[in-house]
């Protein structure tokens, strides 16, 4: 998968999760731009994300991403 | 040592930053190994054997750090790294346990038995709980190598800084080593003239602000442990008094830190941004000691919930993903984690069925907020009208939550607690002072069948304690706060000046500038901070 790719998907996946059909993610969106992206829906994406993707974050790296661009970037790494 | 204090204001300020600069000509390591010094004797003043009771844990703390920093180098021994994190992590919460909750045990198991237990009556070293979590931070960031080399004097001067040591914010050591490195121990005007508005912004909050409103809140805790006025009014000032006053003490103390740690030209994080401006108390919990609120998320809640919601992956059970709701998934993926962390904040903040209850309170509040994200804004025709209608009622509502929860913070005893919030209800009666019943025009007519005359001699601390509480919660509520204020030179990390065409005309006369008149009106605030301190004001969360 590309970068592109993979952020298409992100955008998919985080619109079914927060019903709202209006979000567009760039590598640079951080939890903050994205209205009611809280920590409970974050989780949740990134689950979703692993279950999509059959990969599987590192619980530290989940912690310490800081833009949506830093948990395309671990991905795209783990998807080899 | 208290930061508003003499002792502090004019001989450990002015003596530590002279020799910082001093030390600097030498160069950058000897002031910083000065500052490290300064920090060691400004533990010391208080109780000089709390260096000695938490010096080994200092050290003990180093050493798992290093062999961690070793092993997690190596992938093969992952394992090792694990079981020794998960050590390091036992050790301190023991640490903490210990001073903190072994007095409260004792309480537990009495009550429970029936009996007297009396454990050994334990004294609390300062600052504790923000170490300790501090360092339980530094040993997970080392497991999962975010930090890859430091040295004795760098974990030092990480752990001992002073304008942090005793109650936060709780920092990372990277985002502060790489401060250190770069910091210029030369005089610098603008770092001075930032770091002293921040001070003298918080000083004013804390000496001033909460200060003065506590002398007429805790009266109000304090009769009611012994059976006090606790009707309608006394109790309402007591709720949104204490929150106020808890939000000046806090805010003014984190804003005093900035401060102090942009004297030398660091940047700490932020610890409040108008968490009483909250529209929710999602919100408000990112807003209020956002530092802790970053603790508990990345170290405990992420965690806990993201194995609760694989593991219920993997068994083919619905998770709460998408437009489809599980009652189920609902209870154990979101409910559980979060009355766990907000269970776990309870007992950090004090060590006694309160604030546990309090914690587990906020637990129930966000699990209904997150509840209502799921389901409210689908009751309204669109998300416009939902937001313009329910953000002014969602801010009212969550400052009455968080008001009516902090009773059970500041209540010196359960009794106090449940006679405060029945007063709250209006369940122990309405009394107001004669003068003022008199003065309320019609209403006065009104009112008379249900008030009740209170003791004489109450109008002018009655009438004060209102006023008191409506001039801070309009600063509260509707001024720019400090960080906001100061957006333009960098605060705190990662607080820039926000979008101009959104500030109001207020925010932007009081946008912060090194101008003549900021400085006379901050030495207007200094000076009014400076002659209000003297008496023993211990800022609230130094007791934790």
């Amino acid at each position: 998968m590309t970068d592109q790719e993979i952020l298409l998907a992100f955008t998919r996946i985080l619109r079914d999760l927060l019903a709202d059909d209006s979000i567009v993610l760039t590598m640079d969106s951080t939890r903050a731009d994205v209205p009611d992206w809280d920590s409970f829906k974050y989780v949740n994406f990134i689950v979703a994300v692993e279950m999509e993707l059959g990969i599987r974050f590192g619980v530290a790296d989940v912690e310490s991403f800081k833009t949506v661009g830093d948990i395309v970037a671990e991905t795209r790494s783990l998807l080899g | 040592m208290l930061f508003n204090s003499y002792p502090f204001i004019f001989a450990f300020l002015p003596v530590t930053l002279a020799g910082f600069f001093l030390f600097g000509i030498r160069s950058r390591t000897w002031a910083l190994g000065w500052l490290t010094v300064a920090s060691l004797f400004f533990y010391a003043w208080w109780r000089p054997i709390n260096v000695l009771i938490i010096a080994p844990s200092v050290l003990i703390n180093y050493a798992l750090a290093q062999l961690l920093r070793r092993l997690s180098a190596d992938k093969k021994r992952s394992g090792v790294a694990r079981a020794v994190l998960v050590l390091g992590i036992a050790f301190n919460v023991t640490f903490l346990g210990y001073f903190k909750y072994v007095n409260f045990l004792g309480t537990v198991l009495s009550d429970l038995t029936g009996t007297n237990f009396v454990l050994t009556q334990v004294v609390l070293p300062l600052g504790i709980s923000f170490i300790t979590f501090q360092k339980i931070a530094f040993l997970i960031d080392v497991y999962a190598r975010r930090v890859v080399s430091f040295t004795f004097r760098e974990y030092c001067l990480f752990v001992l800084f002073f304008p942090q040591l005793i109650a936060g914010p709780i920092v990372h050591f990277r985002e502060m080593m790489p401060q250190f490195h770069q910091v210029s121990p030369r005089f610098d005007s603008e770092n001075i003239a930032v770091g002293l508005t921040l001070f003298l912004f918080g000083l004013f909050k804390k000496a001033v602000l909460a200060d003065g409103i506590a002398a007429h809140v805790t009266p109000i805790y304090e009769s009611a442990a012994v059976g006090g006025d606790v009707s309608l009014f006394p109790s309402w000032i007591a709720a949104v008094g204490f929150t106020l006053q808890i939000y000046f003490d806090f805010s003014g103390y984190s804003d005093m830190a900035l401060g102090l740690g942009r004297l030398i030209g660091v940047r700490l994080p932020p610890n409040f941004d108008s968490p009483l401006k909250a529209s929710s108390i999602i919100d408000f919990w990112l807003r209020w000691h956002m530092t802790l609120t970053r603790f508990l998320t990345a170290y405990l809640y992420n965690p806990l919930a993201l194995w609760l919601t694989r593991r219920r992956l993997a068994k083919g059970l619905p998770v709460l993903g998408g437009r489809n709701f599980s009652t189920g998934a609902f209870f154990r993926l979101l409910v559980g984690p979060t009355m766990f962390t907000m269970f776990v904040s309870g007992l950090w903040h004090g060590a006694g069925y309160l604030f546990i209850i309090w914690g587990l309170l906020h637990g129930v509040y966000l699990s209904i907020n997150h509840a209502w994200r799921l389901f409210g804004p689908g009751l309204w025709p669109s998300k416009e009208t939902y937001q313009r209608f329910m953000r002014p009622i969602g801010a009212v509502l969550t400052f009455l939550s968080v008001a009516i929860a902090m009773v059970l913070f500041r209540s010196p005893t359960a009794k106090a607690a449940i006679e405060l919030l029945k007063g709250i209800l209006g369940l122990n009666g309405i009394s107001l002072p004669q003068q003022i019943l008199e003065r309320l025009g019609p209403l006065t007519r009104l009112m008379q069948p249900f008030v009740s005359i209170s003791a004489a001699g109450t109008t002018q601390e009655f009438a004060l304690a209102i006023a008191w509480v409506l001039v801070l919660l309009l600063i509260a509520t509707a001024l720019p706060n400090t960080l906001q204020i100061m957006a333009r030179y960098g605060p705190a990390i990662g607080v820039q000046p926000g979008p101009a065409d959104g500030a109001t005309k207020l925010a932007r006369a009081l946008d912060w500038n090194p101008t003549l008149p900021w400085a006379l009106a901050m030495a207007a605030l200094g000076t009014a901070s400076i002659m209000r301190l003297g008496g023993k004001s211990e800022f609230l969360y130094w007791q934790f």
